[in-house]
């Protein structure tokens, strides 16, 4: 199915949760935050929650800063 | 009072955490992470900040975060980007997801070319934030009004900045963080604009509780012997305060008896 994360097109499997879509993206689990359609998932949720067709996932990544 | 008993029980508490080291420190503007950690573990900071960034899907970034933990730093995220409360609200949730603190800088500045913080939008954040359970350590311009509001609105400290972010101007503010530490209730945390260890040092024997340097650190020829200076200066500072400074007169007060000799001698 197709979803959008950060803006971009991007095909994953039915049933995806947001910790395999982190995988997928290579993307570590430490330091990142993930909203859908503008809503923060808390990371306890990560496994529960399954992404749907037409998702637009936000995925935050902690930097460097002052 | 003596300064040996007053260091004995001089701890910094902010929140829940307390603190040995006076100096926080920001990861930002480093050349390289190898820098960068040696630089933060020489300062022997125990508070250093984080941004937050909406992931660049072409690139990877380095991971900090690894080597930071592994350094046992306390991580303060801030809210960097956002121009209103309500993305600094969004993005202080983002951050506690990300790095699973509910401590947060909470900095509002729409401004580019002067980043100063925006007061109203700071405060309207602050007071949601603080009843979401957030420890909040906004960063302010030096008014000692705001200072007192937004205490009232349950921030854990207050950080009013010495001069424009990054800008190693030193402590333009003197008058108003001398009104601010005198009246405050929560720590005092000097951030921005501190550009030498002796604007730490002045910040320190004012009786600010701490100092939050990134850029005069990260940007020095020496990122790692800076920070060392800076730590120094920042202990100097607070030994300075903790030990009584003499007062200021316009006129000479000697420090040699004024006797006769020399003339009587001729």
């Amino acid at each position: 199915m197709k979803i959008q994360v950060n803006e971009q097109a991007l095909e994953v499997s039915d049933n995806t949760n947001i910790e395999q879509l982190l995988f997928q993206l290579d993307k570590p689990l430490i330091g990142s935050a993930v909203a859908i359609n503008q809503e923060i998932i808390s990371r306890s949720s990560w496994i529960d929650t399954v992404i749907h067709e037409g998702d637009k996932i936000s995925l935050f990544q902690a930097i460097a800063g002052g | 009072m003596l300064f040996k008993e007053l260091q004995s029980k001089d701890k910094l508490i902010i929140g829940d955490k307390s603190f040995t080291s006076r100096l926080f420190t920001g990861t930002g503007k480093f050349n390289d992470q190898r820098t960068m950690v040696a630089a933060l573990k020489a300062s022997r900071s125990e508070l250093v900040t984080m941004a937050l960034k909406r992931v660049d899907m072409q690139h990877q970034d380095d991971d900090i975060l690894a080597p930071l933990i592994k350094n046992g730093m306390n991580l303060l995220p801030n809210t960097s980007g956002a121009r209103n409360a309500k993305e600094a609200v969004f993005a202080a949730e983002l951050a506690r997801e990300a790095l699973q603190t509910n401590w947060v800088k909470l900095e509002i500045h729409p401004d580019p070319k002067y980043l100063l913080p925006d007061p109203i939008e700071t405060l309207k954040a602050a007071e949601v934030l603080a009843n979401k359970g957030f420890i909040v350590l906004p960063y302010i311009h030096a008014d000692p009004v705001l200072c007192k509001h937004l205490e009232a609105a349950g921030c854990a400290a207050v950080m009013p900045l010495g001069a424009p972010i990054g800008s190693n101007k030193g402590i333009k503010t003197a008058e108003f963080l001398e009104i601010i530490i005198e009246q405050a209730n929560v720590p005092v945390i000097v951030d921005a604009g501190l550009g030498s260890p002796s604007h730490a040092a002045l910040a320190m024997e004012m009786g600010a509780d701490a100092v939050l340097v990134n850029t005069a650190i990260a940007v020095a020829g020496d990122p790692v012997a800076m920070s060392e200076a800076f730590a120094k200066a920042v202990e100097a500072g607070r030994q300075a305060y903790l030990s009584g400074l003499g007062g200021q007169s316009t006129q000479a007060i000697a420090s040699s008896p004024l006797t006769a000799f020399l003339e009587a001698s001729l």
